[in-house]
């Protein structure tokens, strides 16, 4: 269970503060698919690193399974990220000069999983993702941005985490790939008891999720859900 | 892929940067290698001439060196009294006497020739024995004949001169040294055990022995007292090699001067005591009774030069080492900037500070590695170069301050310490694998802090300040 709790992330711009996240609070069960829609520069991506913990929050905290993130050393931040957490980042974030497998494997690699292991995962991963066989062992630089994208979402369900954060996981992809995506990240929700929650300007996609939140101007609201309508949400 | 493989792709992910990085990283690796084996050279050399020549003093009585010139000979009780000198760690005595052929002899008085010209103010007593000079006179030993001897004629009668044959060199040691303070290089039989005891025992040249038929266990004979050859030895020299060693007391026996010495050889117990102790040497026995000089004077300059070489490149090594270290840092910084949102990627899906250092450390790494096998190259065909030339301009400046020192060592060896150029010139600079291996240590050290500090001081900060920067 994630319980977010009065979060307030502040940046300064001169002399003036700009809030992109303000006194947000809410929770989500385990195995919750959730999306937050909003306009650019309100503040989804904010919320997301705090989340994800990229970054500290100026006040306010995080609690995951009763852990207190703003509590917790760097080093821990580091395990949590390993262990909990799976990123999909708006410009993918992958390693350029690395292929697409050995991309997907890194976070294996940090969490010590052998070689072989982790390389017949990575394919599988590839293989979920629809990425073609052949673009496996292909650089980065040389795959598509909705090949990137992919490889990005495989990565990001390397280590199975429990909470996935993901960031338009399908703005670069058509729309056949894109409902493919939809649809395993709800697979991922309902049969694997993973938590997502997907940042998106796709209606689509948010209409496909258990509970829908609105950001604006750094506060969020909940719309009401097609699936389910949980409240429970203020600020 | 693990972390070394990721890293060495890395080290190649821009193969124009990377040979440029390689081809400036060989010049200033190589650079400081060149330096360490030019100062471990120099510093070879230093300690070989340091061991071998760099303490000793002569003492010869005032006015006099070995069978020239005047004055009072010097006494076993000056030696006790040079032994007392601060810094000395040894006083060995010698006496020498020149052995002409008795039969030389007998047929000179013979055919009127009168006697050996005199030896100044040494010995004058001709002592006998059974043995044959191994040098002819020749030319300058007949010219020096004529000028010192007392040729006189008795009689009318005029009878054919015999051939003027060489005196020997019979020295008697306190020590198994020569007259130079080195010690004796025999090249067969045994020392003479304690030369402080009279004994029947000698060693002969290589030459003389040769040329008497001589081997270790034959005897000859001194003032018709019966010696035995213990040993042989090389001094290196014809001349050298045309003599004898025996115990000091012995010599003294022979000469009927039991406690006259004709020089003593101190030994200083460092290179840094030498002046001082010459000084008090000096003032102990007095300068109108001794003459104390140093001989290694001219090798102490050369020794001195040597030293500043050998601190200029060190110093020039460790300046090149902070050169290929600084070098690092740079390209490591350059590095760790272009990669900051990929460190910020690899803090955010999980990466530890470690793993982070870690690749980057590899990565240096191996760009020092193929610099470290350049510059290695490098090295090897420009130590020599460089220590020669660092040592030529040295010894230029040593010869200059040869030039007002004082003259060669006494007895005609043909100055030992003369040379000191061509000491220093014969340090040879090879580039030895532990001295290379020494230098690649060094710069692989420097290159893990060159690398490790920057890649750090990146991972340290949060992911999401690089990503969001980007």
């Amino acid at each position: 269970m994630i319980e977010v709790k009065n979060l307030v992330r502040t940046f300064k711009s001169g002399d003036r503060s700009i809030k992109p996240v303000n006194d947000v609070s809410f929770e989500l069960e385990q195995g919750t698919l959730a999306s937050i829609v909003g306009k650019s520069g309100s503040g989804k991506s904010t919320l997301l690193s705090l989340l994800g913990a990229l970054d500290k929050p100026t006040s306010g905290d995080v609690v995951v399974n009763g852990v207190s993130l703003a509590s917790m050393p760097d080093g821990k931040l580091t395990n949590y990220r390993r262990r909990d957490i799976g990123f999909v980042f708006q410009q993918f974030n992958l390693i350029p000069n690395l292929s697409a497998v050995d991309n997907v494997m890194l976070p294996m690699e940090f969490a010590g999983m052998r070689k072989a292991a982790r390389a017949e995962r990575a394919r599988q991963l590839l293989e979920q993702v629809q990425l073609d066989p052949d673009k496996h062992v292909r650089r980065i630089n040389r795959l598509s941005g909705g090949e990137q994208q992919r490889v990005a979402i495989a990565r990001a369900l390397a280590n199975e985490p429990k909470l996935i954060l993901a960031d338009e996981p399908t703005g670069n992809l058509d729309e056949q790939t894109g409902e493919h995506i939809i649809e395993l990240l709800s697979t991922l929700s309902r049969d694997h008891n993973t938590t997502i929650l997907v940042v998106t300007h796709d209606r689509a996609l948010a209409n496909k999720t258990d509970r829908r939140f609105r950001l604006q101007q750094g506060r969020l609201t909940e719309e009401p859900a097609r699936n389910r309508a949980t409240a429970a949400v203020t600020g | 892929m693990s972390v070394l493989a990721r890293s060495v792709g890395n080290a190649f992910r821009n193969k124009v940067r990377t040979a440029a990085v390689v081809a400036v990283l060989a010049v200033a690796i190589g650079l400081a290698l060149a330096m360490l084996v030019a100062n471990q050279a120099v510093t070879g050399k230093v300690a070989e001439l340091n061991a071998s020549v760099g303490t000793v003093l002569t003492v010869n009585p005032a006015g006099g060196q070995g069978f020239e010139g005047g004055g009072e000979p010097l006494t076993s009780a000056q030696a006790a009294t040079a032994a007392a000198v601060p810094n000395v760690s040894s006083v060995v005595g010698t006496k020498a006497l020149r052995l002409r052929n008795a039969a030389q002899i007998a047929a000179e008085a013979a055919s009127g020739r009168t006697g050996q010209g005199g030896p100044g103010g040494q010995s004058a007593t001709s002592v006998t024995t059974s043995l044959t000079a191994a040098v002819d006179a020749g030319t300058l030993g007949n010219r020096n004949q004529a000028s010192t001897g007392t040729s006189g004629t008795s009689g009318s009668t005029t009878a054919a001169a015999p051939a003027f044959s060489l005196p020997i060199t019979a020295t008697g040691i306190g020590a198994g040294v020569d007259s130079t303070g080195k010690a004796l290089q025999l090249t067969q039989g045994t020392g003479l055990g304690n030369y402080t005891a009279a004994s029947t025992g000698a060693l002969l040249g290589t030459t003389l022995a040769t040329k008497n038929g001589l081997s270790v266990g034959s005897t000859f004979t001194i003032q018709d007292k019966t010696f035995t050859v213990q040993g042989l030895f090389d001094a290196g020299t014809a001349f050298g090699n045309n003599a004898l060693y025996v115990t000091l007391p012995t010599a003294q026996t022979l000469a009927a001067l039991p406690d006259e010495l004709s020089t003593m050889i101190v030994t200083v117990n460092s290179m840094e005591n030498v002046d001082a102790a010459k000084t008090a040497l000096q003032a102990a026995l007095g300068s109108g009774k001794a003459d104390v000089t140093q001989g290694q004077r001219n090798l102490a300059t050369a020794v001195s030069s040597l030293d500043s070489v050998k601190n200029i490149s060190f110093i020039a090594f460790v300046a090149a080492l902070g050169t290929a270290g600084l070098i690092i840092l740079l390209i490591m910084v350059m590095l760790v900037r272009e990669r900051r949102r990929e460190i910020g990627v690899l803090k955010a899906i999980g990466a530890p500070n470690r793993t982070i250092g870690l690749q980057f450390v590899l990565e240096a790494l191996v760009l020092v590695a193929l610099g470290s096998v350049v510059g290695a190259a490098v090295a090897s065909l420009a130590s020599g170069g460089i220590a020669s030339a660092l040592i030529s301009s040295s010894s230029t400046t040593a010869a200059a301050g040869q030039r007002g020192g004082p003259g060669g060592f006494p007895g005609g060896q043909g100055g030992p310490f003369g040379g000191a150029s061509q000491l220093l010139t014969s340090v040879t600079a090879s580039a030895s694998p532990g001295v290379i291996a020494a230098g690649i240590a060094a710069v692989f050290g420097v290159a893990i802090i060159g690398a490790l500090v920057p890649a750090l001081l990146t991972a340290r900060i949060r992911p999401i300040e690089v990503l969001r920067g980007e």
